[in-house]
């Protein structure tokens, strides 16, 4: 009886020695993703995504932004350092916009050394994500909890603390619904103005101080500017007189955003889409000595004079 | 101990060994013919442990050694169970075990990741003991797992990806309907499903989650099922939502007009399905 029993064990220890030294030699055999066959499965290799380099679009030299891999990024030292813009892509996109995306939309974000905001939508609120010292930081703020979906997107600041965003939106063929909402702590918190109770189609707009801000009507077809100014921050609007000299009738038809000029405001009023005067780039210059309600023809621009 | 009870204790010890011998071999057998592997690679070490300490107790019960034997076989005892020891540890280093017994004991949910590569598998178990590569996880994982189940057989795993991105692995070990309807989650769970503020709404472009008015929409692309009762709403690669199906689960997708239902309760980011 004894001989069995240590023969046993003596048979157990080799075995488990050798099992032991096979187990070590061959981790191949334990070991995920090595040789080992995978059941129901194809063993094909997954790769996680290799991110594509930046091409990013610079607002100036140093700062810009990239949309690579679907992430928006932001730089503020001509691409060495990157930081994410905790948005999706989809949100700044959201609403009526047909673009490529592969680039912003225009006026819709701010990029500058003091300040970075997105205006985007989620869910049915738009809303304004901004930071105040190049992307470590990031504040959202609502600018309207509820909106229709969303078509033109504009948002500006023009000192500190006053700013103002501007969106369409509700749009059944060539009407819709926009809105102008102004901000006087820095984009914290947004104030809906009075309605303009104009439904056409918004160009554009701004202001160019805190009481003073215009919204320029008419994308189709326009057939003379539709501008209208208000001097009291939005409380209420009254439409501009642009008064065209009888030779640019019909020429220049939609009136870009004012802006001040020296004692003055000034405004350019370019030729609309399908304008064909002197090529169709030329604008005429308007300016106004009181305030944005009545402008007068100055003089013809060239487009690059006008940039 | 009187001497028959000491050879009584000790013949167990002689089976303990011998069994847990076999199962070693047979371990062996299995890995070669059907590439199996203990759910937990260290279970061979321990094993092998329980092995040799059984051998020396028989040995001790069922022989008579002599003191100077007595300190011989201890002290080769020691030595073989802080080498075992020792191996055991420098495989943890190199495999980082993810096991997690579902709440009915029945289930149990094995990932492995080769710590080197960052290639962690999902094993389908046999018995719980035995395991065997299933499915590659789809993304290079760098050591943060949790699991979660979700229901007595769904498992799910969330990970940390190398690109840091948040990923979801479902472990679905049983069937809903009797396992013969459907096989397809987003189709058998369409119609609109509440809870508190919450909508989800399955219809054939995909499914639409508005969670307190924020709505967002998964098309089919998004949406990644696992098993038969699972499926998991991807957004920029990133897992956004699990919805699992309720062992009561009872799809309604015949009805013309599916009903709505309000679910008893909802813990983001996983949806439990019932009705």
């Amino acid at each position: 009886m004894k001989n069995i029993i240590i023969g046993t064990i003596c048979i157990m220890l080799v075995g488990i020695t050798v099992a032991t030294y096979f187990f070590e030699k061959h981790p191949e055999l334990t070991t995920p993703g090595r040789s080992q066959p995978i059941e129901e499965q194809d063993t094909q290799e997954f790769e996680p995504p290799q991110p594509s380099p930046f091409l990013p679009i610079y607002e100036d030299n140093s700062i810009g932004y990239s949309l690579q891999n679907d992430q928006l990024q932001i730089t503020f030292n001509k691409g060495d350092d990157w930081s994410i813009v905790p948005i999706e892509k989809e949100k700044l996109f959201a609403g009526e916009y047909n673009g490529n995306a592969q680039e912003l939309i225009e006026n819709s974000y701010i990029l500058t050394q003091n300040r970075a905001a997105f205006l985007y939508s989620e869910g049915n609120s738009i809303k304004l994500k901004y930071s105040l010292n190049q992307g470590e930081t990031w504040e959202d703020s609502v600018v309207t909890a509820q909106y229709p979906t969303i078509r033109f997107r504009k948002v500006n600041f023009l000192n500190e603390s006053f700013g103002y965003v501007i969106i369409s939106g509700d749009r059944t063929m060539s009407q819709e619904w926009t809105t102008v909402y102004i901000t006087n702590d820095g984009g914290k918190q947004w104030r809906e103005t009075n309605h303009s109770n104009v439904t056409r189609l918004i160009y554009d707009g701004g202001f160019v101080d805190e009481n003073t801000g215009f919204l320029s009507f008419g994308i189709l077809n326009p057939i003379e500017p539709d501008l209208y100014v208000t001097q009291d921050g939005g409380n209420s609007w009254s439409k501009a007189n642009v008064m065209i000299p009888e030779k640019y009738h019909e020429i220049f038809v939609m009136s870009e955003v004012p802006f001040k000029e020296e004692n003055h405001l000034a405004v350019y009023i370019n030729q609309g889409p399908n304008g064909d005067y002197e090529g169709g780039k030329v604008k005429g210059k308007f300016t106004s000595n009181d305030n944005g309600k009545t402008w007068e023809f100055s003089m013809e621009v060239l487009p690059n004079e006008s940039e | 101990m009187n001497l028959n009870k000491k050879k009584i204790v000790g013949w167990l010890f002689f089976l303990i060994a011998i069994g847990l011998f076999c199962i070693q071999m047979g371990y062996f057998f299995l890995q070669s013919r059907y590439g199996m592997e203990y759910s937990d690679n260290r279970i061979f070490y321990v094993i092998n442990i329980i092995i040799f300490v059984s051998m020396f107790f028989s040995i001790f019960l069922l022989l008579t050694v002599t003191n100077k034997w007595k300190m011989i076989i201890g002290s080769i005892l020691v030595i073989l169970v802080l080498l075992l020891v020792g191996l055991l540890i420098n495989h943890s280093s190199k495999i980082n075990h993810i096991v997690s017994i579902s709440p009915d004991l029945k289930h149990v949910f094995v990932i492995k990741e080769n710590t080197e590569t960052g290639q962690s598998t999902y094993y389908r178990t046999y018995y719980g003991i035995f395991a065997r590569p299933k499915e590659n996880l789809p993304y290079k994982t760098n050591g943060e797992f949790k699991v979660k189940w979700l229901e007595k057989d769904i498992a799910a795993l969330t990970y940390k990806a190398a690109d840091n991105k948040i990923h979801q692995y479902i472990g679905t070990y049983g069937d809903r309907n009797g396992g013969s309807s459907y096989s397809y989650v987003g189709p058998s769970i369409q119609g609109k499903w509440e809870v508190g503020n919450m909508r989800i709404i399955s219809a054939s472009e995909g499914i639409t989650i508005d969670n307190n008015g924020e709505i967002e929409r998964y098309d089919w692309g998004n949406i990644v099922q696992f098993g038969t009762i699972a499926v998991v709403l991807m957004k920029n690669n990133e897992a956004q939502w699990t919805i699992g199906l309720n062992e009561n689960f009872k799809s309604n997708s015949n009805e013309p007009i599916p009903p709505l239902v309000k679910l008893p309760y909802i813990k983001q980011p996983w949806i439990i399905i019932s009705q």
